[in-house]
């Protein structure tokens, strides 16, 4: 009897432990009609500088001359939804202060703000600002016609919208073609509204369509003349098998102008169709290596001796500076440089990243290495990365850039040569 | 009894053990298979599940995920916590699979073999879709009290090449599922635990552990709740749709 009671206290013991071993108590996530969240961030950074290279000779001509940069810089990132019915109302505010050792720099915008509306599943109308993302590309989108450029050594960072008037239609079907969905845009340019996006005074339209056939994702991308020349675009993306998805882009630019420096260092502005493309794959190996490949193709970028014109003005304008305080050619290569300061303004690259997970047994570790090459001067990035999300709501990062290449390539004359960063961000 | 009924009476008997023995015959490993699927979720649901992934030391990270799912291989699950992972939405559709995260705002091709949480679980088993739809029975088992059902994968496509499928007889639910790669090499083991009843006829595990040689001392475990049959419009499961799943929720 004892032996018995024994063995039901120990059931019973047991039990219990295991149920508080794994508990789960779903009623917490009960769905709240205002939703908030967001992250706080803090990032050091110190750059080794180029004191060669054209672009830091454009920014620093008239400064003390230095070695280094040390940066930190502090951000935080608001998200709330308000939710009613068929209405939700959506916002995501970005504020940053950046201080370095030449000076402290606030910024405060929304990313997002936007009113939807979803009567049902199939219809989404949405007005306000709104970051689209079009294009199947990791590291660059040229069909993304209607969005901020991505960074390609960081993109998954969030990225600031346009304000426009946006619908989303959708079909799905049994068959090949399993969905169909149809996305409207109207953007605004004018003197206080999204006057980034190009021309003022232009209501903008474009549109893509989207439609999953064969297992295949295909889009099909279009904007219309405004405040940038008429381009269109297709992308497609398609596992190949469970670990291999391979994808593409293509776009063509009508009527794109470009200012350049000539031979002689004049700025000139050509108007030319451009055609850029991109293609690139996604692997993961037996041992969970990621990696991901691509080719682009920059049919808007500058030809490598286009590039050492503008670099051989920069360092004759610098030149002269020093040697006589004359900046006028100086300020002509400031002038165009807004243009060949663009990132990867170049024609041709390669983008190879590997990615390990989780190796020597360490969860939630991710290392990481990526090389970004300018195939048509031969100069490169290299960039390894060390990500540990093992700490709930905080992830921890530390990564360092390599730039090399011959003299008059696009990464022997940026203004870093090396760069070291730690960054610590905290969600809530 | 006469001579001449004795080989009458001798067919009848063996007539009437072969009808007592039908319906067991008639339950093959397909049907089985069928049954395993719909007595763990109705083919239209959604739910609750919370993942816990387990360190050797104890350490644990979690997440809660709400999923729906329609017919035999949609399926959407949406991140609820933590707050790092918040937004982030998966879409299944076949051997189709993208992942959304809000701050990238374009859904991702992913693959079954990736893990979106980290763990021991990956995508397959987070967006898993009826067994009958990825995997034909090879071969079935008697095993005491159990079914032992041996499958191979569709296509290529799918995460394990072979499943091991032990089988309650009674319950007709999964008790332990052994996943193998093309090699023969055991990728993992999960064991379905703690049998609850959901309401709406809906009576299954609620806890599934699993572990795996590839990630020795390591555990991964899912707890189920909230599981109701729900229909959803086919809009839903799409990738236009994935941004607005969180609009799903009640």
């Amino acid at each position: 009897m004892n032996r018995r009671a024994l063995a039901l206290l120990a059931c019973l013991l047991g039990a219990g432990a295991r149920a508080e071993e794994f508990t789960f108590d779903s009623a917490e996530f009960a769905k709240k009609p205002f939703e908030f969240g967001g992250y706080f961030e803090l990032k050091a950074e110190r750059a080794w500088l180029n004191r060669d290279g054209a672009f830091y000779q454009l920014n620093f001509f008239d400064q003390k001359q230095r070695d280094t940069l040390d940066r930190k810089t502090g951000t935080l990132k608001l998200d709330g939804k308000l939710t009613q019915g068929i209405a939700s109302l959506k916002l995501r505010a970005n504020a940053e202060v950046r201080s370095d050792d030449l000076a402290t720099e606030h910024s405060y915008r929304f990313d997002e703000a936007y009113l939807s509306l979803k009567p049902n599943p199939g219809i989404t109308l949405d007005a306000g600002k709104v970051a689209l993302n079009w294009g199947k590309g990791y590291a660059w989108n040229p069909v993304g016609f209607v969005q901020r450029a991505k960074d390609p050594n960081d993109v998954e960072l969030a990225r600031e919208g346009y304000t426009m008037a946006t619908a989303d239609f959708i079909r799905n079907f049994e068959g090949d073609l399993k969905t169909i969905a149809f996305t409207p845009v109207v953007l605004p340019v004018r003197s206080q509204t999204n006057q980034d996006f190009g021309t003022p005074d232009h209501l903008n339209v474009a549109a893509k369509l989207y439609l999953l056939y064969r297992d295949t994702d295909i889009d099909f991308t279009w904007l219309g003349n405004g405040s940038r020349t008429p381009r269109f675009g297709i992308d497609f993306s398609r596992n190949l098998s469970s670990a291999l998805e391979v994808h593409g882009e293509w776009a063509r630019i009508w009527d794109y102008e470009q200012r350049s420096v000539g031979p002689t260092g004049a700025i000139t502005t050509s108007q030319r169709d451009a055609t850029s493309y991109l293609l690139g794959l996604r692997y993961l190996t037996e041992r969970d290596t990621t990696w991901i490949a691509e080719y682009y193709r920059n049919g808007t970028g500058y030809t490598e001796s286009q590039s050492q014109d503008f670099y051989r003005l920069a360092g004759n304008g610098y030149s002269r500076y020093r040697a006589t305080g004359n900046g006028a050619l100086l300020n002509m290569a400031r002038q165009a440089s807004q243009s060949y300061a663009r990132p990867y303004a170049g024609e041709r690259y390669a983008y190879l990243r590997a990615s390990q997970k989780e190796p020597f047994d360490i969860v939630y570790f991710t290392p990481s290495l990526t090389l970004i090459a300018n195939l048509a001067d031969h100069s490169w990035t290299l960039t390894p990365e060390l990500l540990y999300t093992g700490v709930t709501n905080l992830d921890l990062r530390l990564r360092a850039a390599w730039l090399k290449g011959g003299a008059g390539t696009e990464f022997d004359e940026k203004q870093n040569a090396r760069r070291l960063e730690l960054m610590a961000r905290f969600y809530f | 009894m006469s001579d001449y009924r004795k080989p009458i009476m001798k067919k009848l008997s063996v007539l009437l053990f072969l009808l007592a023995a039908l319906p067991a015959l008639a339950l093959d490993g397909t049907d089985i298979l069928k049954k395993v699927d719909r007595n763990l979720e109705p083919e239209a649901y959604e739910m609750l599940r919370k993942l816990i992934n387990v360190e050797p030391d104890g350490k644990r990270k979690e997440f809660v995920l709400y999923s729906v799912k329609k017919g035999r291989d949609k399926v959407v699950a949406l991140f609820l916590a933590p707050q790092s992972d918040k937004g982030r939405a998966t879409l299944r559709l076949g051997d189709n699979m993208w992942l959304h995260i809000p701050e990238v705002g374009k859904p991702m091709r992913i693959t079954s073999l990736q893990s979106v949480t980290g763990g021991v679980f990956n995508n397959a088993d987070i967006l898993r879709i009826d067994y009958a739809a990825e995997y034909d029975v090879e071969g079935t088992e008697d095993d005491k009290d159990q079914y032992l059902l041996k499958l191979k994968a569709k296509t290529a496509e799918v995460a394990y090449d072979r499943l091991k499928m032990w089988v309650d007889r009674k319950a007709l639910l999964p008790v332990t599922i052994e996943c193998y790669a093309a090699s023969g090499m055991l990728i993992k083991t999960l064991r379905f635990k703690d049998t609850k009843d959901f309401g709406g006829g809906i009576r299954r595990p609620a806890t599934l552990e699993t572990d795996s040689p590839l990630y020795k001392d390591y555990k991964s475990v899912m707890l189920y709740a909230q599981i109701k049959k729900r229909e959803f419009p086919d809009e839903v499961f799409s990738l236009n749709y994935l941004p607005r799943v969180e609009d799903l929720r009640k």
